[in-house]
C-alpha cells in the first residue's frame, strides 16, 4: 500500500541536501524561448555536457531529466535500489553537481531521472526537450520572469527549500490529522472581531478596540468592517489571523476599512506582545 | 468560433496584440501575498467577481488560465462550446486587478489529484498559466512573504494546442488519487486553530520580560496583570526575552490558561491567565 501511494504522488525523492551557493550575490541574466504551447525553454549544461533544451517550470515541484539525457550527462545512478517505480515508470533520483543555465552556474542540484509523459509529447511534436527545471533549482534565487522580455534574472537569496517528498510521504502516512499549529499573531494589536457566520459580504467585522490599543491609537473603531490588514484580504477570522502572523512587531502597516460605507485607511502599528 | 480561430492559428510569430496602441502603463509594482503549499507550489488568493477567495496555482507550466468547474457552476460562469470561459473581474491579493480574463473552465488532473489526496494543505481551485503571468513581470523570493508583479505593456498572444496529441491515461490520474483520497479520508481543507490573546505588551529585560502595557478588559486586565511587573516564568519555563513567551504561547488555544510567575515590588507571584479571543 505504502509502495503504490508513493507512485502514485509523484515520487521524487530530492536526493541530496541543498548546500549553499558558492556565487557573488549579484543578479545573472539569462534569456528563455517560447514554444507555441508557451512552455518556456532554456538551454542547460549537466556537469559541462550539453547543452539540453529543458522546459522551465514554476509549477513543477522536483526537476527532472529524461533518461537518455541523464545517460549521455553521465548522472544516470547505477545503483538499481535507487530507483523507485512509479506510474510513469522508474524515477530515480540523483544529484547534478553542476548545472549551467546561460551564464549561471548552480552546485549540487537535485533532479530526479524519469521519463515523463508530457515531456514526451512536447518533445515529438516541437523539437528535443529533456527535462523540467522546477522548484528545487528556482527557489534558491530571487527570480524575475519577464514573458515580453524573454528573460529571467537569478540573485542567490539564501532560501534552502523543503524535500518536497519528504513532507507528501510524512503527510500521507499520517493516520490522524496532523497536530496544528494555531495561527498566531506576531505583535499585539489590541482588537477583537465577531465571528462570521456564512456571510458572504467581504471583511470581517471589528468588535471591541481595546482603549490605549494599538489599533486604537491608528484609529480603527468598533463596527469597522475589516477588509484588508497590510495588503492582505481578510475576509475571515482566520485570514486576519494569518495576515497579522506577517507583520512584525514595530511596523506600520495600513488596514482598509469600510466604516458606514466610505472605504478607508488607517495605519496601525503593533506592539511587541500577545 | 473567434475565440477557436485564435486559438488555432499560428501567434508565436504575430506582433504582441494592440502594441499599436501603447498606453503609458503606471510602473507600480503590486506586492502579492503568496504562501507555499506543502507541495511546493506558489500559490496565489483570487476573487472572482467579487465572490472567493479562490486559490490559485502560478504555473508557467500551464499555458493559460484553468477554473475549476466547480468554481465556476458556483459563479454561474458557463463555459462556450470549446470550454472556455469569460471572468468579469479577475482580482489577485495585493491590488491586481484584471478585466474580462478568457480561461478553461476545467480541472486540471493535477489539481484533482492533489485535492483528492489533500496533498497541497488546502483545497486548490484552478491554474494561472502564461496568458496571465505574462501581462507582468513577475519577482520571486522565497526569502519574502509577498511577490513582485509589474505591469507590462505585453497583452501575450493566445498559445497554441498540441492538436491531436493527448497525454493517455494522464487525465484519469486526477479521478486514481481522487479516489485514494476518499480511501483514506484525506480532506483538501485542514481545520484552522488560531491563538489565544493576552492583552499585554512586553519588553525584553534583564533577567525577565516586563509588562510594558495591559490592555483595559483584557484577559490579562482580569487576571491581575500590572504594567511594570517582571515575568519571570511562562507555563513553569524561565523566560528571558518575548520571543521566548511567544514560543510558549504558540499553542494556547482562547479558554486555555497561562501561568505566569511574576516579580511585582520585589514579591514572587503566580498568575494564571485565560487566554481570549482577538489580537
Amino acid at each position: 500500500m505504502k509502495r503504490s501511494l508513493l507512485a502514485v504522488c509523484f515520487l521524487l525523492a530530492l536526493a541530496a541536501p541543498l548546500r549553499a551557493e558558492a556565487l557573488a550575490p549579484q543578479s545573472v541574466s539569462v534569456p528563455f524561448d517560447l514554444l507555441i504551447t508557451k512552455h518556456i525553454v532554456v538551454q542547460i549544461k549537466i556537469n559541462g555536457k550539453g547543452p539540453y533544451r529543458v522546459i522551465f517550470d514554476t509549477g513543477a515541484p522536483v526537476s527532472l531529466v529524461n533518461t537518455k539525457t541523464a545517460a549521455a550527462a553521465g548522472i544516470l545512478t547505477k545503483n538499481a535500489s535507487q530507483t523507485a517505480f512509479s506510474l510513469f515508470g522508474p524515477v530515480a533520483p540523483t544529484t547534478i553537481t553542476t548545472l549551467e543555465i546561460g551564464d549561471l552556474k548552480a552546485q549540487s542540484v537535485p533532479v530526479v531521472v524519469m521519463d515523463h509523459p508530457t515531456v514526451g509529447i512536447i518533445s515529438k511534436v516541437l523539437g528535443p526537450v529533456e527535462g523540467i527545471i522546477g522548484f528545487p533549482f528556482f527557489a534558491r534565487y530571487k527570480m524575475t520572469l519577464d514573458y515580453q522580455a524573454k528573460r529571467m534574472t537569478f540573485a542567490p537569496n539564501g532560501f534552502e527549500p523543503t524535500d518536497v517528498l519528504q513532507t507528501l510521504v510524512t503527510s500521507l502516512m499520517a493516520r490522524e490529522a496532523p497536530i496544528l499549529e494555531p495561527i498566531a499573531p506576531a505583535a499585539l494589536w489590541g482588537f477583537t472581531l465577531a465571528d462570521k457566520h456564512d456571510d458572504e459580504r467581504a471583511g470581517v467585522t471589528v468588535q471591541e478596540v481595546r482603549l490605549q490599543g494599538a489599533a486604537a491609537k491608528g484609529g480603527l473603531r468598533a463596527g469597522d468592517r475589516l477588509l484588508s490588514l497590510d495588503g492582505r484580504w481578510t475576509d475571515s477570522v482566520a485570514d486576519c489571523y494569518r495576515a497579522a502572523a506577517s507583520v512584525k512587531p514595530g511596523t506600520k502597516v495600513p488596514l482598509v476599512v469600510d466604516r458606514q460605507g466610505k472605504q478607508i485607511e488607517v495605519l496601525v502599528e503593533p506592539a511587541p506582545g500577545l | 468560433m473567434r475565440m477557436a480561430a485564435v486559438f488555432l492559428i499560428s501567434l508565436s510569430l504575430a506582433p504582441p496584440l494592440g502594441a499599436d496602441q501603447m498606453k503609458p502603463v503606471p510602473t507600480r509594482t503590486y506586492q502579492v501575498p503568496y504562501r507555499l503549499t506543502s507541495t511546493n507550489h506558489v500559490l496565489v488568493r483570487v476573487k472572482i467577481n467579487g465572490k472567493g477567495p479562490y486559490h490559485f496555482i502560478l504555473d508557467t507550466g500551464a499555458p493559460t488560465l484553468f477554473v475549476s468547474t466547480a468554481v465556476c457552476r458556483k459563479l454561474g460562469i458557463e463555459p462556450d462550446k470549446k470550454g472556455w470561459g469569460t471572468f468579469g473581474q479577475f482580482a489577485i491579493e495585493g491590488g491586481v486587478a484584471l478585466d474580462n480574463v478568457r480561461g478553461r473552465v476545467e480541472d486540471p488532473f493535477q489539481l484533482e489529484g492533489m485535492n483528492g489526496l489533500g496533498l497541497a494543505g488546502t483545497e486548490l481551485h484552478g491554474v494561472i498559466g502564461y496568458s496571465v503571468l505574462a501581462r507582468f513581470q513577475l519577482e520571486f523570493d522565497f526569502t519574502k512573504d509577498k511577490m513582485g508583479w509589474t505591469p507590462l505593456d505585453f497583452d501575450p498572444p493566445m498559445p497554441q494546442g498540441l492538436d491531436g496529441e493527448a497525454v493517455t491515461g494522464m487525465s484519469a490520474l486526477g479521478g486514481i488519487m481522487k479516489l485514494l483520497g476518499a480511501v483514506l479520508g484525506k480532506n483538501p481543507e485542514q481545520p484552522i486553530l488560531l491563538r489565544g490573546y493576552f492583552g499585554m505588551s512586553l519588553e525584553d529585560g534583564d533577567h525577565a520580560v516586563r509588562v510594558k502595557g495591559v490592555l483595559t478588559g483584557s484577559p490579562a486586565d482580569t487576571a491581575g496583570l500590572r504594567p511594570g511587573d517582571a515575568i519571570r516564568q511562562f507555563q513553569g519555563k524561565a523566560v528571558r526575552s518575548v520571543n521566548d513567551i511567544r514560543r510558549l504561547a504558540a499553542k494556547l488555544a482562547p479558554d486555555q490558561f497561562a501561568t505566569l510567575q511574576i516579580v511585582r515590588d520585589g514579591q514572587t507571584q503566580i498568575l494564571d491567565i485565560k487566554a481570549g479571543k482577538g489580537l
